[in-house]
């Protein structure tokens, strides 16, 4: 009797506002997250070939498939090398073009505001412009390589099954590092200036203000830029699908893209299906590791 | 007076409007196809142009995919409930599609179409089996040995006699490249075009059945092994970029004199004297060649159309455009869409004035008619039997022939580790 007024107390007029003003996230994360993730969860423990078509329950079967195939640890190989090598050529080139264009000089206003032109350019322009620049038949790049004799023989840049990759990597690169720059740049300007001052009173130089000032300054921002972009990138489907659908030969076959063609090329809705369900897990842990050891994520740092 | 007149008038007006949504509403039938370029789609809106207006109760409407997402799109629109009621498609694409369960048998209509208009037998076969017909066919394509008559003189080659076996066409790309000029470009993309070249040379060399007649994957073996070595020696007298050709880019190639010989359908035809610049007189065609031991013949796909509604107004509405498109009149005016490329797959077409008097098919005469000649010889993988093998879909849909050039020429495999890769892939496709 008691538990019953608690509980009726409880739900006064200000719950109910709040239940009303959260409904509606509730139900998007729901059908947007929760039912896909369930849904793909039973599909990867299914023998599903087209979607929805004759499936019955396997158990983990498609999971041994899958851990036991080594073309999905080829493909676990190759996002490793796509996230680590984006992250690092996106950091640097972000880093130092916000240092840049944080100093002060002409037309300052104008690179700040056209830098950020390869962010905001549609992945498919994106893909199909560096696609005819790179193309060894007709491309610019190559047409300007044989001119001033770099090179003999055109260069097959994603053709190739050594340079395939690497050139992915450059042109996701050259599309997101403007972003980071922004967002580096915007933190860079809330270090106070007293400290650089104070600093080059003391005697420091540059380097010495980068490491004591810019850097620890910098750090939480660093932190979320690397947690988000390090999922952002291991999820990159659009780019990589459109410059080379995954070849050649399977040279730049992310799991995002190993996702695809098990699903939409092989009609294995189930392995496609366990597949995303790892890198789901993948990724969590990373998320928590990463909470861990970065001592911004930590509780007391969130509570200062 | 005038005020009760205005509102008779409004009242009259909207039970006009309703009266024409809720009795005149108008059968809309949707085509997918897979003709992308503009020119195309362009003559064949003009042909459905023709149609809605002379059938003011139906609305045709026609709405393009790209082969290389075809599978996925139509499974997904399947799925949802938003199919077309028409799909083109070939025979390997019907053999996935009918597993869905959406695709009709369309006996009466091909039976009814058949007495007008005579089809020809090839372009049928592939899509007659577990007793019903599963689409009509609409035309077929075939792939050639196209060359350049004034590279082959410029190399001191006699351009009225082309190389007919492997030996001649390595000698003939060999004389080309002494004289400065790329003799051949051949695909090894992952794309549906490098899996069509490489089979017209299996079909040539021999190596054309994919399965026994048990059904069972019978890729590796020997005369497959010797194809693939004559690829690689093509591939290695190809230019830069053939890994990530798609139809473009050998057209393009052969027009500005990049290449000298393609292998291709019969799409060269239309555009060659603009892109080239040189006159029409100059376009060569022959059989794809083949070795000593081989036989004549290289892939021949006879496109049709799937029917997938159930629904009788649109099944009525669909038989009526069907009669219509294939009067030989409409017909050979919907192939003016690419000439030379759509080969007749009825006797009335391939008899018409409408088809022979397009220019460009006026032309070049001889090489439509050789095209043409060249289809008896044709082949499709999965169709050499004498009953279909439905697993032939899983295997054409991942491009797994494809696939085994890209391991060959971009891993560096030899044929021999390539094919054995090959036939692993089929039997994992088809488990």
């Amino acid at each position: 009797m008691q538990l019953k007024i608690k509980i009726k107390s409880g739900w006064n007029n200000t719950s109910l506002f709040g239940i009303v003003l959260i409904a509606p996230l509730l139900l998007w994360i729901v059908v947007m997250i929760v039912y896909p993730l369930i849904s793909s969860i039973w599909m990867s423990l299914t023998d599903v070939d087209f979607l929805g078509i004759n499936s019955n329950f396997v158990g983990i079967s498609n999971y041994i498939e899958l851990i036991t195939d080594v073309e999905f640890w080829t493909a676990m190989g190759k996002s490793m090398i796509w996230t680590i090598g984006n992250a690092l050529l996106q950091l640097i080139l972000g880093f130092t073009t916000a240092l840049i264009i944080n100093q002060q000089f002409k037309g300052k206003s104008f690179v700040r505001i056209w830098i950020i032109l390869s962010w905001i350019i549609p992945t498919i322009v994106l893909a199909i412009i560096w696609r005819w620049i790179l193309n060894s038949s007709f491309g610019i790049l190559n047409y300007i390589l044989q001119l001033f004799n770099f090179v003999e023989q055109p260069i097959d840049f994603l053709g190739s099954f050594q340079l395939a990759m690497p050139t992915v990597i450059f042109i996701n690169t050259w599309r997101w590092f403007p972003f980071l720059a922004i967002i580096i740049l915007a933190a860079l300007q809330t270090i106070p200036v007293e400290q650089y001052n104070a600093a080059s009173i003391d005697g420091a130089n540059s380097f010495q203000k980068f490491i004591y000032i810019t850097f620890p300054m910098m750090r939480p921002t660093l932190s979320v830029l690397g947690l988000i972009g390090t999922l952002w990138s291991i999820n990159i489907f659009d780019v990589i699908y459109m410059l080379t659908r995954g070849g050649p030969a399977g040279a730049t076959e992310t799991i995002p893209v190993f996702v695809y063609q098990k699903a939409f090329q092989e009609y294995a809705m189930n392995k496609a299906s366990a597949a995303a369900v790892i890198l789901f897990l993948f990724l969590s842990v990373f998320v928590v590791f990463y909470f861990k050891i970065e001592p911004t994520f930590r509780e007391d740092n969130f509570l200062n | 007076m005038k005020k009760v007149g205005s509102i008779l008038l409004v009242m009259g007006f909207l039970v006009g409007v309703v009266s024409f949504a809720v009795f005149g509403q108008q059968v809309e039938i949707k085509i997918w196809h897979m003709e992308q370029p503009p020119h195309r789609v362009k003559v064949f809106q003009e042909v459905i142009d023709q149609f809605n207006q002379n059938n003011p109760d139906i609305f045709v409407k026609q709405q393009v995919l790209d082969w290389m997402n075809a599978y996925q799109k139509t499974i997904a629109a399947i799925q949802a409930r938003q199919a077309p009621e028409i799909l083109f498609t070939l025979p390997d694409f019907t053999t996935v599609i009918k597993q869905t369960g959406a695709v009709q048998p369309v006996d009466e209509l091909f039976m009814e179409l058949d007495q007008k208009y005579d089809f020809i037998e090839a372009a049928v076969k592939p899509y007659a089996y577990d007793g019903h017909i599963w689409a009509i066919p609409t035309y077929g394509m075939i792939h050639m040995m196209w060359y350049r008559k004034d590279l082959f003189a410029q190399a001191g080659l006699d351009p009225d006699n082309p190389p007919r076996t492997w030996e001649q066409l390595l000698t003939t790309i060999e004389q080309l490249e002494e004289n400065g000029i790329t003799g051949i470009g051949v695909p090894a993309s992952y794309h549906m075009y490098t899996d069509q070249a490489i089979y017209s040379f299996m079909i040539a060399g021999g190596s054309h059945q994919i399965f026994n007649e048990n059904g069972e994957i019978v890729f590796d073996n020997p005369k497959t092994v010797r194809t693939f070595e004559f690829y690689q020696q093509l591939v290695d007298h190809s230019p830069q970029g053939i890994t990530g050709w798609s139809w473009a880019e050998p057209q393009l190639a052969f027009n500005n004199g990049t290449i000298a010989i393609a292998i291709e359908k019969g799409q060269f035809l239309s555009p060659f004297e603009e892109e080239s610049g040189v006159d029409g007189s100059n376009l060569g065609v022959a059989p794809v060649p083949y070795p000593a031991d081989g036989q004549r013949g290289s892939i021949y796909y006879p496109n049709g159309m799937m029917i997938l509604t159930t629904d009788q107004a649109k099944l009525a509405a669909v038989k009526k455009f069907l009669n219509y498109l294939y009067e030989p009149e409409v017909n050979g005016k919907w192939f003016s869409m690419e000439p030379g490329l759509f080969l007749p797959v009825t006797n009335a077409t391939l008899n018409s004035e409408s088809f022979w008097s397009n220019p460009i098919v006026a032309q070049y005469q001889d090489l439509v008619k050789l095209m043409i000649e060249q289809s008896e010889y044709g082949r499709l993988f999965g169709f050499n039997h004498q009953s279909v093998n439905q697993n032939i879909g899983k295997i054409a849909g991942q491009y797994i022939l494809a696939q085994t050039v890209q391991e060959m020429v971009v891993k560096g495999l030899s044929p021999e580790e390539a094919i054995k890769w090959g036939e692993e892939k089929m039997k994992e496709a088809i488990k």
